[in-house]
């Protein structure tokens, strides 16, 4: 099916979106891999920075669809141009913050990509699959860490209660407002949903992990400034060590054409 | 808590124990087995706690038999 104008710049948005929230999340996965709370932990952090990372690098190459270069996108950018979910600007600085990015970015990520499985875009729809597959397992890590917590009762629940307060905002923002350019997307079988419909798949799909924690994730999302084609507030930007990492700039001299 | 992790190949072919991790439960040790053994391609991988398998006997190097204990 042949997208329109305004549907085609808004699934290019979408992607780079994507693309830039799963190369981010797998920075703060990887950034637990040394110091998790036992080795299995790091490799489990390990698995899904890789996963996230090969998640993202497709997601880059089907910029070209749009006459994009994606080496300018991973290679190019200033902090301030990356759309990544705002909730992973900041590298997590406790264990329990990492676990609250894993259920609440990570499944965000997820049920946006739900959502893409049948897409009118088949580059995308054909490769939905394999992501959604690997991430199973992203949804069971979070759901382990979240039952151990609440078993576990101490100090380390109420940072997950406060580190979920912190970002729930936020990511219930992500889905944006039911916007016509949303209602379009949805109208040329992009996405079977957006918006409001998302963001409720999404707060039913974490309910029972923030009961288990006595966590609210249930923030009423206000849109006041919000750029639905970055799915951020303008003024903020990722961290600049990360991006510089995340570009690979110290090694730019072994970038291969 | 120790988990005693088990593999097959193919459909039929008897479970063979292929390695252990250490995860504070069931549940995460389910994860961290995907995440560790996922490498090959298994027809179906498990855990078990350590402390779940009873021994029945063992073979001193003498060849006697030693019952476990309970």
């Amino acid at each position: 099916m042949e997208l329109s104008a305004q549907v085609r710049d808004a699934v290019r948005d979408l992607t780079l979106v994507l693309a830039d929230s799963k190369r981010l999340l797998g920075m703060r996965y990887a950034g637990w891999m040394l110091g998790a709370p036992e080795i299995e932990a790091g490799i489990a952090c390990a698995s899904m920075a890789q996963d996230e990372w090969g998640h993202g690098r497709l997601l880059y190459a089907l910029l070209k669809e749009f006459g994009d270069d994606p080496d300018a996108f991973e290679h190019g950018r200033e902090p301030a141009a990356y759309r990544n979910v705002q909730a992973l600007d900041v590298a997590p600085d406790a264990w329990a913050a990492l676990v609250a990015l894993n259920m609440l970015v990570d499944t965000a990520l997820t049920v946006q990509l739900e959502a893409l499985r049948g897409s009118s875009w088949t580059p995308l729809a054909q490769r939905v699959g394999k992501m959604l597959d690997e991430e199973q397992f992203h949804a069971a890590h979070a759901a382990a860490w979240a039952h151990w917590f609440a078993r576990t009762g101490d100090a380390g629940m109420r940072e997950l209660r406060g580190a979920v307060g912190r970002i729930a905002p936020v990511v219930s923002q992500w889905f944006g407002p039911d916007s016509d350019r949303a209602r379009a997307l949805v109208d040329e079988g992009v996405l079977d949903a957006a918006g409001s419909t998302l963001r409720e798949r999404y707060l039913a799909r974490i309910a029972p992990l923030l009961a288990s924690v006595g966590a609210d994730g249930h923030a009423p999302p206000s849109f006041d400034r919000f750029d639905e084609a970055t799915r951020r507030v303008p003024g903020s930007a990722p961290d600049g060590e990360t991006i510089r990492n995340v570009r690979g700039d110290r090694n730019r001299v072994f970038l291969m054409d | 808590m120790v988990f005693e992790v088990f593999a097959r190949k193919s459909r039929g072919e008897a479970l063979r124990h292929i390695g252990n991790l250490n995860a504070p439960d069931a549940e995460l040790a389910r994860v961290y087995a995907f995440n560790t053994y996922d490498e090959e391609k298994w027809f179906d991988l498990w855990v078990v706690a350590r402390s779940q398998l009873h021994e029945v006997y063992s073979r001193s190097d003498a060849g006697e038999v030693q019952r476990g204990e309970h």
